[in-house]
């Protein structure tokens, strides 16, 4: 780690114009710089868990989140990576107005994207990602059922389509991304099980294949990287819409918030191999 | 081009459909409120079979009643009287200006325990205490220690402390009347000093779905002794109960009455075997309710009470009592003084 250097470099134009270059042309190996993103997301929350009461909670939700993205190095045209980390908090209260519920949820995901330029300005991408969930909804109003635990390990589906262009004489990279898992395991407890009877030691029935049909998890995001210079602010908005049906208990969850925060674009570089003048940047995103 | 058209469109289909998982909503109005309340008991209470209750019986006689123009004490009142059909002391319905309590699981019987009675003649006010506990050596050499309430965790200091401090006694009186109850695991604490090994504590079971025969499988559950170095206790014990011993305190019962050496005295303890769950209303009352049923180390329900140990059964004279005399406490301590050999 000693001899690495994180240098924030380059220019949108430029990684684009690099990154347009055909692979076969390369005689060094390109470099691929790492698109990383701090984002801070604030907005409102509706989350309704059967297991805990039949009424919707309406209120604020708050987040952090953490984004980057890199050309892969097997095929760095056509190949991204994409790693997303986000915590995130809810508060809600019910129509009456006399009790509140709290939600707390932490993700992890990692994903490779296959990549075309259809046009100069336009990148589509699609792929796949695997990723951890797990959060609790909290209801201190409840005697023996007053926490709802949600954890998940699921495959998903992502796309994106991003498009750069300027808006007067700043760059701007639009993009849209929506994912979905399509398969994997989450917890539920049974109907009326108390998570007492769960440290007793009854693991039965916690268990669930998930699939869109029983655990719909779907995540949009829209963001605008404005670019001044080397670091850009990112504008968006994030949505998110769940809705799980298992052991007979509903949890339906929709949050939309507005995203603000910094993205830009960087190199890791080692001494023992200096940058050549001949090395293409091919950027992930930008 | 027509056919991907199709299958976009039906996994769009599909997708929408999936992510509509509804749970019913009432209209926050009399009508609604009783309505949500009705079908909350009717999907989630566990002992309508044990007290042979027609729920759709109950709601042809209560729904008449409520009408839109009615007040929400009215409604309360309605709902309130609905819920003592279940005569389970685990059903509240709360409000901001009352809490329905179903009191006659209790209210019905003597109450067969005075507290002052103990305190002011059998220990003359100079007694211990440590958090809720209080104990202390009866002139018989009993050990005494009354748990009021299972609220709270007991401290396994405090345990060692009581315990350590009655060491020298030939036998120990645990005075659980009218303890209302309180922790599962405060139970556990208690337990596990007069246990040896492992021992099955119960079963606990649990509605697994919204019909009424819906239930899981009683699940076994299991105590251990306590960790190494903690203070035990081996001699003769009796856990005094009246109808106030209840839910935790009558689960500790249950499972006391098993253990060698233990006898039950008193009266029958009043029930209260179905682990709560909450819920509320459109208007924002809180329910309370019976939901997962708890059963004894023989798997039978205790939710109507616990009988004490045979030929133990024993009521609080209240002609005695006047004079100081508290025949339960008198009659146990008769029991462990009889029962402990005297060197």
């Amino acid at each position: 780690m000693k001899r690495l250097l994180l240098l924030s470099a380059l220019l949108l134009t430029a990684a684009i114009s690099y990154a347009r270059q055909p692979a076969a042309a390369d005689s060094v190996a390109p470099l691929r710089p790492v698109t990383s993103a701090y984002m801070l997301e604030a907005g409102s929350s509706s989350v309704a868990d059967s297991y805990l009461s039949p009424l919707t909670y309406r209120g604020w939700n708050a987040a952090f989140a953490y984004e980057r993205l890199q050309a892969m190095k097997f095929d760095p045209d056509n190949w991204v990576m994409q790693l997303n980390a986000r915590i995130g908090l809810d508060r809600g209260r019910n129509q009456a107005r006399n009790a509140a519920t709290w939600r707390i949820d932490a993700n992890f995901s990692w994903g490779m994207l296959h990549r075309w330029k259809p046009l100069p300005m336009l990148t589509l991408a699609v792929g796949g990602s695997t990723g951890i969930d797990a959060g609790c909804i909290y209801n201190p109003r409840n005697s023996n059922n007053p926490a709802s635990a949600k954890l998940a390990w699921t495959v998903n589906a992502t796309a994106y389509a991003a498009c750069n262009l300027t808006i007067g004489s700043l760059p701007v990279t639009l993009r849209y991304q929506p994912t979905l898992p399509l398969a994997g395991i989450f917890f539920s407890p049974e109907y009326d099980e108390l998570y007492y009877e769960i440290y007793l030691g009854n693991h039965d029935g916690l268990v669930h294949f998930a699939w869109p049909g029983n655990r719909f998890a779907m995540t949009n995001l829209l963001t605008a990287d404005l670019h001044f210079g080397a670091t850009s602010l990112r504008l968006g908005y994030r949505g998110y819409t769940f809705s799980s049906k298992a052991n007979a208990l509903v949890t339906n969850i929709h949050t939309h918030a507005f995203v603000i925060g910094l993205s830009g674009e960087w190199l890791s570089l080692s001494r023992r191999h200096s940058l050549s003048r001949d090395a293409r940047i091919i950027s992930a995103l930008y | 081009m027509k056919q991907l058209r199709l299958i976009i469109l039906s996994i769009a289909s599909l997708l929408l459909a999936a992510s509509c998982h509804e749970i019913p909503q009432y209209a926050d109005n009399p009508r609604g409120n009783f309505e949500a309340l009705w079908r909350t008991i009717d999907e989630h209470y566990c002992f309508f079979r044990e007290k042979n209750i027609d729920w759709n019986d109950v709601y042809s006689r209560y729904s008449p009643m409520i009408s839109d123009k009615m007040t929400a004490e009215e409604l309360f009142d309605v709902c309130a009287s609905m819920l003592d059909e279940l005569r389970d002391g685990h059903v509240n319905l709360s409000s901001s200006f009352n809490t329905s309590y179903y009191r006659k699981w209790w209210s019905d019987y003597p109450q067969n325990f005075n507290n002052r009675i103990i305190e002011k003649h059998y220990f003359n006010f100079n007694y211990r205490q440590t958090g809720s506990v209080i104990y202390g050596i009866l002139h018989e050499n009993i050990g005494y220690m009354r748990i009021p309430s299972l609220a709270y965790s007991i401290g396994e200091g405090n345990l060692d402390n009581i315990l350590y401090y009655l060491r020298t006694c030939d036998g120990l009186i645990i005075d659980l009347r009218d303890n209302g109850g309180g922790s599962m695991t405060a139970v556990e604490t208690i337990v596990a000093r007069f246990i040896t090994s492992r021992t099955l504590a119960g079963y606990i079971s649990h509605k697994n779905g919204p019909a009424h025969d819906d239930f899981s499988e009683p699940y076994p559950y299991y105590y251990n002794p306590a960790q190494q170095g903690r203070i035990m206790w081996g001699k003769p014990v009796a856990v005094l109960t009246n109808r106030s011993t209840f839910s935790a305190a009558n689960n500790l019962v249950s499972i006391m009455k098993l253990l060698p050496d233990v006898k039950i005295v008193g009266a029958t303890t009043g029930g209260g075997s179905g682990m709560p769950f909450s819920s509320e209303l459109p208007n924002g009352w809180g329910i309370r309710f019976s939901a997962a049923p708890v059963l004894d180390p023989l798997g039978q329900t205790t939710e109507f009470g616990i009988e004490p140990t045979e030929g133990c059964a024993v009521n609080l004279d209240p002609q005695a009592a006047i004079q100081g005399r508290d025949t339960i406490l008198d009659f146990a301590i008769n029991l462990l003084c009889n029962q402990t050999p005297r060197l």
